[in-house]
């Protein structure tokens, strides 16, 4: 009987705790939700065909097989038809890819054609984006599906010295698939996609967890309201958090990156490892901020405990760090965009994948500083609001 | 803080002060005035205003009307009225994985003191709170009194002109509540204008003057002796619930 008293108590004091109730039973619906659109479908790869000269008479079919394969979206690239020198289309191609407005281009020539009349395999051109190994994967898997098709539906030239048997050898000889990478080359490895978007991810995660746990404490303790007391502004004692954590932070991003570029194998400029450095100083200072906002609004321990798997499990999904957000629902595609680590992954990757200089990311930068900016103006609204009118 | 500051009038000064949180109001009109080197005590039950009366103090809150100003004229808001006030709260408000001298350090160097007379100022702190041999020790090391000791340390550090004490004695065992009021008794001949709040009668017997506050109000104000024989009881305990409930309930 009085196991039952302390049941009945332990059942009252949780369902007078709405934040708890809310977390546990929504929780898992929100991470399922999550789970099943990440896994549900196949990675969808976008496809686009050019075709120079008589290889235009194939490209409709070669349309069709690969509209048949569900996993692919054909695309429509904005390269004219005038256009012919293969240097110019081949800039063109690796533009389109660039911009990311297709993930894969498939090439064929005239001279293709050629080869394959003159008895030989002949060559189509296979350009892709590269950093993304799993949408690589996937346009290589389509592309090579098509082929076959493909290679059986083209004319061959029949001549005296040539039986019928070789008539069908040639006919059924596969082509040659000759592979342009815009970023990495078949070495890539699918870790080295994931490897860095690694440190923020860390750092994000145990900078969070250290800065409301830790702030957390100083306001149950009663010390961060005898630092009001004393001559100390509210945001001198932030200031004074933000440079502590800061060397914390800035030390274990350094061992993360030193640790991961170890493992990538990669090599990376100077310049690369400073500009990465720099899109992990603003991730950490999102989370710190993040992280005393949650501290602030968490009425004990337990409360403060609830907010790390609240901010980072909805990321881990739809920040793009293993998932590309692209297979997700355009409503979490607009939800991904508000978290910060989506931002600071889109940087790491451009800078550490593709090379591009810090100022390519500029618009990824300015919006973690915003970030930054309007949860720090939150955080003491909300600090303001609770230490200063009780 | 310069030498030659002439002394003020009053350490502490609330005029027609009251605090309203939405419709429940904690301070009704209090009007109160601390001339300085006195141990002064704000005695009342639970929840009637002592803390808030605190706060509005150390400037944490601002009153909904009236005025309180402190050391003869300045705002509780202001860095120079902070700076001259020591607060010691009633929980064990200190960093427990620093050591002694480390929560002193930190506590004197937030109040702005200068290297050489804040080391000074150390060890002078650490004979007064009697932790000079334990110095070095981590407090989550220490007893519970020694914490608290060294608490009434980090509030002391920076010599404040006005110590304010929310509850010191709570949960203090005999001796120690002795020896705390023994260093209280020190300081305030030193100077330092002390303000106490307590719910205990006992606490209210070793203060210079007491002010009994009930539900936000002051219902009587003046030195112990004379409010026992202001309200006809036995001991200041009688005298407070006469004044509090009346004297039927004293009777019982």
């Amino acid at each position: 009987m009085r196991s039952i008293w302390v049941a009945a108590r332990v059942i009252r004091e949780i369902s007078r705790d709405r934040r708890t109730l809310a977390f546990f039973f929504l929780a898992p619906i929100i991470i399922m939700t999550l789970v099943y659109y990440a896994i549900k479908d196949d990675q969808i790869a976008k496809i686009g065909v050019v075709t120079r000269g008589a290889a235009r008479f194939f490209e409709m079919e070669f349309l069709n097989t690969l509209e048949n394969d569900k996993d692919v979206r054909i695309v429509n690239l904005s390269i004219s038809d005038e256009e012919t020198d293969p240097q110019t289309l081949n800039r063109m191609i690796r533009k389109e890819l660039a911009a990311g407005r297709v993930d894969g281009v498939l090439y064929m020539s005239e001279q293709m054609l050629n080869e394959r009349f003159a008895g030989n395999e002949g060559t189509l051109h296979l350009y892709v984006e590269g950093s993304k190994p799993i949408v690589t994967s996937a346009v290589f898997g389509a592309i090579a599906d098509a082929m076959d098709e493909l290679a059986a539906s083209l004319p061959v030239v029949i001549d005296s010295s040539c039986s019928s048997l070789c008539a069908e050898s040639v006919n059924n000889k596969p082509m040659e698939l000759k592979k342009h990478y815009l970023y990495g080359d078949d070495d890539y490895r699918t870790v080295d996609f994931f490897l860095p978007v690694l440190p923020a991810f860390f750092v994000f995660f145990f900078t969070f967890i250290l800065s409301t746990i830790t702030f957390q404490r100083e306001r149950l303790r009663g010390t961060l309201e005898r630092l009001l007391v004393a001559p100390v502004g509210f945001y001198q004692v932030i200031a004074g958090y933000v440079m502590g954590f800061f060397i914390f932070a800035s030390l274990q991003s350094i061992i993360v990156v030193v640790y991961i570029l170890k493992l990538i194998q990669f090599q990376f400029t100077w310049r690369q490892t400073m500009a990465f450095a720099v899109v992990i100083l603003l991730t950490m200072l999102v989370a710190l901020n993040l992280g005393l906002l949650a501290s602030f609004l968490a009425h004990n321990e337990f409360q403060a405990l609830q907010f790390i798997p609240l901010v980072i499990l909805p990321q881990i999904f739809l920040a793009d760090i293993i998932w590309d957000i692209n297979g997700f629902p355009m409503f979490f595609q607009i939800i991904s965009k508000l978290f910060p680590l989506t931002h600071a992954n889109a940087a790491a990757r451009d800078i550490m994948i593709r090379g591009n200089p810090l100022s390519n990311s500029w618009m990824e930068l300015l919006i973690l500083a915003g970030f930054i900016a309007i949860v720090f103006t939150v955080m003491s609204l909300v600090a303001h609001k609770k230490d200063k009118s009780i | 803080m310069s030498a030659a500051a002439p002394t003020p009038e009053y350490i502490l000064k609330l005029d027609s002060v009251v605090k309203s949180f939405g419709d429940f109001t904690a301070i009704k009109g209090v009007s109160l005035t601390i001339p300085g080197k006195m141990i002064f005590g704000l005695l009342g039950p639970n929840g009637s205003g002592k803390t808030t009366m605190l706060r509005m103090i150390t400037g944490l809150i601002s009153p909904t009307s009236g005025v309180v100003t402190l050391m003869g004229g300045l705002n509780p808001f202001s860095t120079e009225a902070k700076s001259q006030i020591g607060y010691m709260p009633q929980n064990l408000a200190v960093y427990q994985n620093l050591s002694v001298v480390e929560n002193l350090q930190f506590f004197g160097r937030i109040y702005g003191m200068e290297e050489k007379p804040l080391k000074e100022r150390i060890d002078e702190v650490l004979e007064i709170i009697e932790l000079a041999d334990r110095r070095n020790e981590t407090l989550a090391n220490l007893s519970g009194g020694m914490v608290r000791r060294a608490l009434l340390g980090t509030a002391l550090v920076h010599r404040p002109k006005l110590l304010l004490l929310d509850e010191p004695t709570a949960g203090v065992d005999p001796v120690l509540r002795i020896k705390i009021w023994d260093t209280l008794r020190k300081l305030c001949g030193e100077g330092t204008g002390i303000l106490i709040t307590t719910h205990h009668i006992s606490e209210a017997y070793r203060c210079d003057r007491v002010v009994f506050i009930r539900a936000g109000s002051i219902i009587a104000d003046g030195p112990p002796a004379q409010l026992i024989s202001k309200y006809g009881g036995r001991d200041l305990e009688e005298a407070f619930v006469v004044a509090t409930h009346g004297e039927e309930s004293a009777a019982l």
